[in-house]
C-alpha cells in the first residue's frame, strides 16, 4: 500500500508482501525488512542487455517483510500512479517505485533522445498496481484527447500513459539569431487519448547525457 | 522565543533586549530594528569544550550570536527548515544542520561513540562528520535545515526505527541508538562501504528524517 | 490514495499557478514575452520566435530597450494554453497597475507585452514599467516587506515604488575588537551578514527565502561610459558556462 508522507517522503506498508525501489531510495523504516538487489529491473537478461546498451542505469532493489519502509530521493516530489492493466512509460531516473506485482521493461520510443539527451528507450511499467514517480517539483499531469494534442519540452517529460503517439518535432517557425535557439525549438508532440506527466523543470536534460 | 514559520524556507524570530539567540553564519536574510550579529570566536555558553566553539576555532561551521531589538528572517540554501520546540528535553543535531535556536538552551557536545561506539562510526565514516554530535537541552525553539523537508518518525517501546545516516537530521528523547543492517542490505550496498548499515533508534521520542539522502 | 488532479485544456486555470511551480498563460490571439526554455508544455496553436528577429525587430526598441539582452528571449503568440516554470523554483505572477517594479534579472520568467522592461542601473536587476502581468521565479516563496528594512544582497528578489536600496556595511562588526581581531588573525572570517542592502522609504520589498542565487541572467551590458555602474564585464556570470550551455541547446 503506497501512501504519501508529506509530498516528497514515500511511505509503502508492508505485510510480508514486496516492493521494488531505486536502490539507495530507503530513508527510514520501522518493523523488519529485507532487501534484495535486482538486476535489470525485472525484465530478465534481455532488460539488461538492453540497459547496457541504451546506458540505462535504473539499479532497483526489492524490499520485504513487515512494517513501513520510507522511501525518498534528492528531495523530489512524489506523484503516485495506478495501473489498472494498462501500460505507464517512464523516464529511468523519474521511477522510485513499484508493486512488485508490476512487471517492469523497456521500451523503444524514437528519435525524441536524439536531441534532448533523453534516452531512446524508456522504462515500461505494466499490470495492476501502484507506482511512484518522482519529479523536480510537483508533476503536472496534463490530459490528451485527439481534439486536444499536447506538445511537451523533452527536459519537462517524465512520463505517459494510456494510447498516445509521440512525435518528436522540431521548434515551429524560428530561425537562429545570434547563433542560438530559440530554447522552444524541439518538442515532442502527444497524440491520441492518455495522460502526460511533465515537472516544472528543464534541468533533468542538462544533467542527464547531452 | 518561539520562531514563526513564514514559509517552510523562512523562519522569523524577534530579539529583544537580554534575549539572544545564535544563528548559522550567513542565515540572516533580512532584519529590521537594532540588531547585531557578531561571530563567535569561543562559542556559545560551552567555551572550548562545546561543540560549536571548536567548530568554529576549526574555521568550520561558524556560529554568530544575535542580539538586540528587532526582528530577523532567517533561512538558508533554499533548505527546508523544520522548527522544534523543547520542553525540557534534549535534541541531537549536528552543528551544521542548525540554523538559528534560542540562547537560552544549553549546548553540549556527545560523544556519540559514548553509546555503544556505534554511532560515532555511522558519523564518522559515513557522513564524514566527526565523532560529536551537537546537544541542546532546556526550553525554547530550534530551527533545524534539512534537504527537502523532514518527516518526524516517532519511536515508542518495542517499535524501533531504522534511519539511513545520510537521511538523518536529528532525534530527541530517551532514544537509544546503534549500527545494526538490515538482512541483504549489505550485499546489495557493498560489504566494507559505510553505507552498510542503519541507524537503529530505540526508546521513545522521536526522530527527524529528510527526504533526501544528501548531506547539506 | 487520491490520484493527482488531471488537467485539459478547459480546467487547466487561466493566466494562474497550476501548482507552486507552475504558471499557465493563456493566449488568445494575444503575445506573452518569455524567458528562452521556460515553457514546458503546451496546448493549441503557438508559435515561438526569437525577439528581434525579422518582424519582432520592433520590439526591441518598444518593449526591451536594450538591444543586448533581447536574444534571451522569445515571443510567444497564437491561441492556447501554455506552462511555464524553471527549475522547480516557486513561480509567481504579480500584476502592475501603472507600476514600476525593479526584480533580480534571473527571476524573471515571462511578462506581458503591455508592460516595459528596462535594464536597471543597479547591477543585475531589471525594471519593468507600466500595466499589466509578469510571472517570476523565487527560490521559495517571495515574502513581501515593508521598509524600513536590511536585507541580505542574495535574499533580495526585487522591490517596488521605493527608492533603489543602499550599501549598509555592519560598522561595529567591521571594526571593534573582534573585527580588529579578524582582521589581524583571519580567524572568524567575514560572516556575510557585514553587509545588506538597506530599504527606507513607503514601497514593498520582495524576499526570497534562501541565499542560494539563481542563475543570474545577462541583462545587456551597458554603454560603457563613464559614470555608469555595470559596465563592461563587471557582474561575472554565477555559472555562466552552465547557462550558456543551457541556452545553446536551448533547454
Amino acid at each position: 500500500m503506497f501512501r504519501l508522507q508529506g509530498s516528497k517522503t514515500l511511505a509503502v506498508d508492508l505485510t510480508g508482501d514486496a516492493v521494488k525501489a531505486k536502490n539507495g531510495s530507503m530513508v527510514a523504516y520501522d518493523g523488519r525488512m529485507t532487501f534484495k538487489k535486482m538486476t535489470g529491473g525485472g525484465d530478465g537478461l534481455r532488460g539488461m542487455v538492453t540497459r547496457r546498451l541504451t546506458g540505462e542505469q535504473m539499479a532497483v532493489m526489492e524490499v520485504k517483510g513487515q512494517g513501513t519502509c520510507y522511501f525518498a530521493d534528492r528531495a523530489s516530489e512524489i506523484s503516485l500512479v495506478s495501473l489498472h492493466g494498462d501500460k505507464l512509460y517512464v523516464e529511468a531516473s523519474n521511477l522510485l517505485a513499484t508493486d512488485a506485482g508490476l512487471r517492469t521493461g523497456t521500451a523503444f520510443t524514437g528519435l525524441r533522445g536524439g536531441a534532448s539527451g533523453n534516452g531512446l528507450f524508456t522504462t515500461t511499467v505494466e499490470g495492476t498496481g501502484q507506482a511512484a514517480l518522482m519529479s523536480d517539483g510537483s508533476a503536472v499531469v496534463l490530459r490528451v484527447t485527439p481534439q486536444y494534442p499536447l506538445q511537451v519540452d523533452p527536459g519537462a517529460y517524465i512520463a505517459h500513459q494510456g494510447s498516445l503517439r509521440q512525435q518528436f518535432q522540431s521548434g515551429v517557425n524560428f530561425r537562429t539569431f545570434m547563433g542560438e535557439g530559440s530554447g522552444e525549438a524541439f518538442q515532442i508532440r502527444f497524440e491520441g487519448d492518455g495522460l502526460v506527466y511533465v515537472q516544472p523543470s528543464e534541468r533533468n536534460t542538462l544533467g542527464g547525457d547531452v | 522565543m518561539p520562531f514563526r514559520e513564514i514559509n517552510d524556507k523562512m523562519v522569523e524570530a524577534t530579539v529583544a533586549p537580554g534575549q539572544r539567540m545564535y544563528s548559522q553564519r550567513g542565515a540572516m536574510l533580512a532584519y529590521r530594528g537594532d540588531v547585531s550579529f557578531t561571530p563567535n570566536i569561543q562559542g556559545g555558553q560551552g567555551g572550548l569544550g562545546s561543540m560549536i566553539g571548536r567548530r568554529v576555532a576549526g574555521e568550520a561551521t561558524p556560529l554568530m550570536t544575535v542580539e538586540g531589538n528587532g526582528t530577523v528572517m532567517f533561512g538558508h540554501g533554499g533548505h527546508h527548515i523544520q522548527v522544534i520546540n523543547l520542553a525540557g528535553d534534549t535534541l541531537y543535531v549536528e552543528a551544521d544542520r542548525l540554523l538559528a535556536f534560542d540562547g537560552s538552551l544549553q549546548q553540549g557536545t556527545m560523544f556519540m561513540g559514548s553509546q555503544g561506539g556505534v554511532m560515532g562510526m555511522v558519523r564518522g565514516q559515513v557522513t564524514g562528520q566527526g565523532l560529536f554530535t551537537t546537544t541542546l537541552r532546556g526550553h525554547g525553539a530550534v530551527a533545524v535545515m534539512a534537504h527537502g523537508g523532514v518527516i518526524e518518525l516517532p519511536i515508542t517501546p518495542g517499535h524501533t526505527v531504522h534511519v539511513d545516516p545520510q537521511a538523518y537530521v536529528a532525534h530527541h528523547g530517551e532514544v537509544t541508538n546503534k549500527l545494526s543492517t538490515a538482512l541483504g542490505w549489505r550485499d546489495m550496498v557493498g560489504r566494507g562501504s559505510g553505507e552498510a548499515f542503519q541507524l537503529e533508534l530505540g526508546g521513545s521520542g522521536a526522530v527527524y528524517v529528510q527526504a533526501s539522502e544528501e548531506k547539506l | 490514495m487520491s490520484g493527482p488532479v488531471i488537467f485539459d485544456p478547459m480546467t487547466l486555470p487561466s493566466d494562474d499557478n497550476v501548482n507552486s511551480y507552475t504558471f499557465c498563460v493563456e493566449l488568445k490571439g494575444s503575445r506573452w514575452f518569455l524567458q528562452k526554455g521556460k515553457m514546458i508544455a503546451y496546448y493549441g496553436q503557438i508559435a515561438f520566435d526569437g525577439v528581434g528577429h525579422g518582424r519582432f525587430e520592433r520590439l526591441v526598441r518598444s518593449s526591451f530597450h536594450s538591444p543586448l539582452h533581447a536574444s534571451d528571449w522569445v515571443v510567444a503568440e497564437g491561441s492556447g494554453k501554455m506552462l511555464l516554470a524553471d527549475r522547480a523554483f516557486d513561480v509567481n505572477s504579480f500584476d502592475l497597475a501603472d507600476g514600476n517594479l525593479t526584480i533580480r534579472s534571473g527571476n524573471l520568467l515571462a511578462f506581458e507585452p503591455t508592460l516595459a522592461l528596462k535594464q536597471s542601473i543597479v547591477p543585475g536587476f531589471l525594471t519593468l514599467i507600466g500595466t499589466g502581468k509578469f510571472v517570476a521565479a523565487s527560490n521559495g516563496p517571495v515574502v513581501f516587506m515593508e521598509p524600513p528594512l536590511r536585507v541580505d544582497p542574495q535574499a533580495l528578489v526585487g522591490w517596488a515604488d521605493c527608492p533603489s536600496p543602499c550599501h549598509h556595511y555592519d560598522h561595529a562588526y567591521m571594526t571593534g575588537v573582534m573585527g580588529g581581531l579578524r582582521a589581524l588573525t583571519g580567524i572568524g572570517g567575514t560572516s556575510g551578514e557585514e553587509h545588506q542592502f538597506e530599504f527606507v522609504g513607503a514601497g514593498t520589498v520582495l524576499l526570497q527565502s534562501t541565499e542560494a542565487l539563481m542563475p543570474e541572467q545577462p541583462t545587456g551590458a551597458g554603454p560603457g561610459e563613464p559614470g555608469v555602474p555595470g559596465t563592461p564585464g563587471s557582474a561575472p556570470r554565477g555559472s555562466g558556462q552552465l547557462g550558456d550551455l543551457q541556452r545553446r541547446f536551448g533547454l
